[in-house]
């Protein structure tokens, strides 16, 4: 009886304390959207690795102004025909590395076409497979090792839209520092500046996911990054996971020696 | 018996730390012809009507901040006001400019509200107003209205500042029977520095605030500080909507764009 | 003179104490793209002029002496019972517009009486 609590007790705590496990690699970073709206062609679903290859997180994320949660943003037909979310690049004129980019949403009627976007329930509408696509990048455990990619220039991810939002020159990126553990049993963790930069810039992160400048103001601790807050709002579902504590936690042992 | 207690309230305890957090995810970005977007509801549901979705864009082309925000009396957060339709009947808020008489561009503006019984004409004259949920034909059409402006990233898109300079706009700065007499003095420009290292310093322009929002707006209820320097202003304040959070969140250009405060090159 | 004449006389006279300083404002700057109609803005009333006479120059604020700022104070304080007896719709606008105004006297005061480093 006390054996049975304990172990209850032991896998719930589980799911609060530890970060939960990621899906398989080709299906890590996958966004289901789904407004459920009456006439919708079925739910979308986003890969994030197609596009993490060729573009910046920051040219979605800050210049286009997608939100970081499934259906945060609101995208809806009419956006996109505006040229506004995926209607920035999906408008059949841009070209992205000498291809035109397919037009979304032309139809007021279910075409085809509509499932290459609208896949959830559909086999074989997709153009890229994530095997032979990714054949060629480094791996992790967990799925494609991007910045190392890009450090080898295997990748080149294009951080301008031309025409959509006039380019700014980049502000100066802070240095790299240690984030100090909650607890005193764990090493600091080496926290890199100019990795993130690479693919954030600033205003990705600040001031909304990190809001002080000051270090000692706010506890960034695993729990909040579980719950999908500070680091989790990335490094849960699309950028390496928190299961690859090796990534962050750097000086080996990860745990201090008193 | 103690010991049980004592282990059940470590464990809820265990349960309910996570739960702790609020911040640092990232907000939903609106559209730049959503940006500036105010919806108000202190009494439209009550009368079974929708709330009313007020659009700064259009506003904002046409009058300084200062029109509204003080010759005509409108508050800065959503529901301060406390407007209601026999007000605006009476020729205040709205009612200033939406009237049926009040002329743009040689057109009449609309009228707003009706306190007698509506009928059916007077309901399709209200859904242009309370619109929420509604799809309702609007006079103008952003694309086409901001089509001519310069551009800036964010907020809605437009470089408000630069196309009242380059007399893209006119946004008028006094609107009749609200506004007194007033001489336009600007003030002078002052640096503000940045508080983190490594960050360029700031540099506030007080006369490109004062051609858009005179003297009153801001001060005291925004800026309360008298002696430059004794005020802390720090990011944390400003997005959750103090001092310039009071703008620069929703309305002015947003705080994601740095550039436009942090401007000047740091100092080695 | 006859009464036609004298009526005639009186009315011209009227209109030329109203007409001015009532209400026509003209912008500072641009051009006017909403114009009041012909027939709109009744008289101002004895508060609402004093009101236009205190609050009209806030944006000089800052080249007043602390003396005229301490009694620019003092009348907004003295209009404000005035106010508070109006309906509802004019209590409401008037009150906050003089507050606005008020404020910024009181503050420029209160900079001049500290002054910056």
């Amino acid at each position: 009886m006390l054996a049975a609590a304990l172990l209850m007790t032991g896998m719930a705590l589980a799911q609060i304390y530890l970060p939960p496990a990621p899906p398989p690699p080709a299906q890590y970073g996958r966004v289901v959207l789904d407004s459920h709206a009456v006439r919708s062609p079925g739910a979308v679903v986003f890969d994030h690795w197609l596009h993490r290859s060729k573009f910046t997180c920051r040219l979605c994320h800050v210049d286009i102004g997608f939100a970081m949660t499934a259906n945060g943003t609101g995208i809806t037909q009419e956006s996109i025909r505006k040229g506004y979310h995926c209607g920035a690049c999906h408008d059949g004129k841009r070209v992205v590395e000498g291809n035109v980019v397919f037009a979304a949403c032309v139809s007021d009627q279910y075409v085809p076409a509509c499932d290459r976007c609208h896949a959830a329930v559909k086999r074989g509408v997709r153009k890229y497979d994530y095997q032979s696509y990714t054949a060629r990048y480094p791996k992790t455990n967990f799925g494609v090792d991007w910045m190392t990619a890009e450090e080898h220039g295997l990748i080149r991810p294009a951080d301008e839209l031309a025409g959509f939002v006039p380019a700014k020159p980049r502000m100066p990126v802070r240095g790299d520092f240690d984030i100090a553990a909650g607890v005193n049993w764990v090493r600091p963790v080496q926290f890199s500046h100019h990795k993130h930069a690479v693919w954030n810039g600033c205003e990705l992160c600040h001031p909304e996911i990190f809001a002080t400048a000051r270090k000692s103001a706010v506890q960034y601790t695993m729990f909040s990054n579980i719950e999908g807050h500070h680091c989790g709002a990335c490094h849960l579902k699309v950028a390496f996971p928190l299961n690859n504590c090796a990534m962050c936690h750097t000086r080996a042992p990860m745990w201090a020696q008193q | 018996m103690n010991r049980k207690r004592f282990v059940t309230l470590a464990l809820i305890l265990l349960f309910s730390i996570p739960s702790l957090t609020q911040t640092g995810t990232k907000k939903k970005r609106p559209l730049p012809y959503e940006y500036g977007r105010v919806v108000l509801n202190n009494n439209s549901t009550k009368y079974e009507m929708a709330p009313v979705v007020f659009e700064h864009w259009i506003h904002r082309g046409k009058f300084t901040c200062r029109v509204c925000h003080v010759d005509v009396g409108f508050g800065m957060k959503a529901g301060n006001t406390g407007i209601r339709a026999a007000d605006i009947e009476r020729g205040y808020y709205c009612g200033a400019c939406h009237n049926g008489r009040t002329l743009n561009d040689g057109k009449p503006i609309f009228a707003a509200c009706s306190t007698r019984k509506l009928t059916y004409e007077d309901q399709k004259r209200c859904d242009r107003c309370h619109s929420v949920g509604k799809r309702v034909p609007s006079d103008f059409d952003f694309a086409t209205f901001t089509a001519p402006l310069p551009k800036e990233r964010y907020g809605n898109g437009v470089d408000w500042e630069k196309s009242e300079e380059l007399g893209l706009i006119k946004p008028q700065t006094a609107l009749a029977g609200f506004t007194p007499k007033n001489p336009l003095v600007v003030q002078k420009d002052f640096d503000l520095n940045a508080k983190v290292e490594g960050m360029p310093d700031i540099i506030f322009s007080h006369r490109k605030h004062t051609v858009w929002n005179g003297c009153e707006l801001c001060h005291p209820e925004i800026f309360m500080g008298v002696k430059k320097g004794n005020s802390h202003y720090t990011m944390v304040d400003i997005s959750e909507g103090r001092s310039c959070g009071a703008c620069h969140v929703t309305v002015a250009f947003p705080l994601m764009d740095c550039q436009r405060c942090h401007a000047k090159p740091v100092q080695p | 003179m006859n009464r036609r004449l004298r009526a005639i006389v009186v009315v011209c006279l009227l209109t030329g104490f109203m007409g001015p300083g009532t209400v026509f404002c003209t912008s500072q700057n641009g051009a006017q793209s909403t114009s009041p109609p012909a027939t709109q803005t009744p008289a101002r009333e004895a508060w609402q002029r004093e009101f236009d006479r205190i609050c009209s120059r806030t944006q000089e604020a800052m080249s007043f002496s602390e003396e005229d700022l301490a009694s620019l104070v003092q009348r907004c304080d003295a209009l404000a019972p005035q106010i508070e007896k109006l309906d509802e719709t004019r209590r409401k606008v008037y009150l906050g517009r003089l507050h606005m105004c008020r404020g910024l006297y009181a503050y420029v005061l209160e900079s001049k009486r500290n002054p910056k480093k």
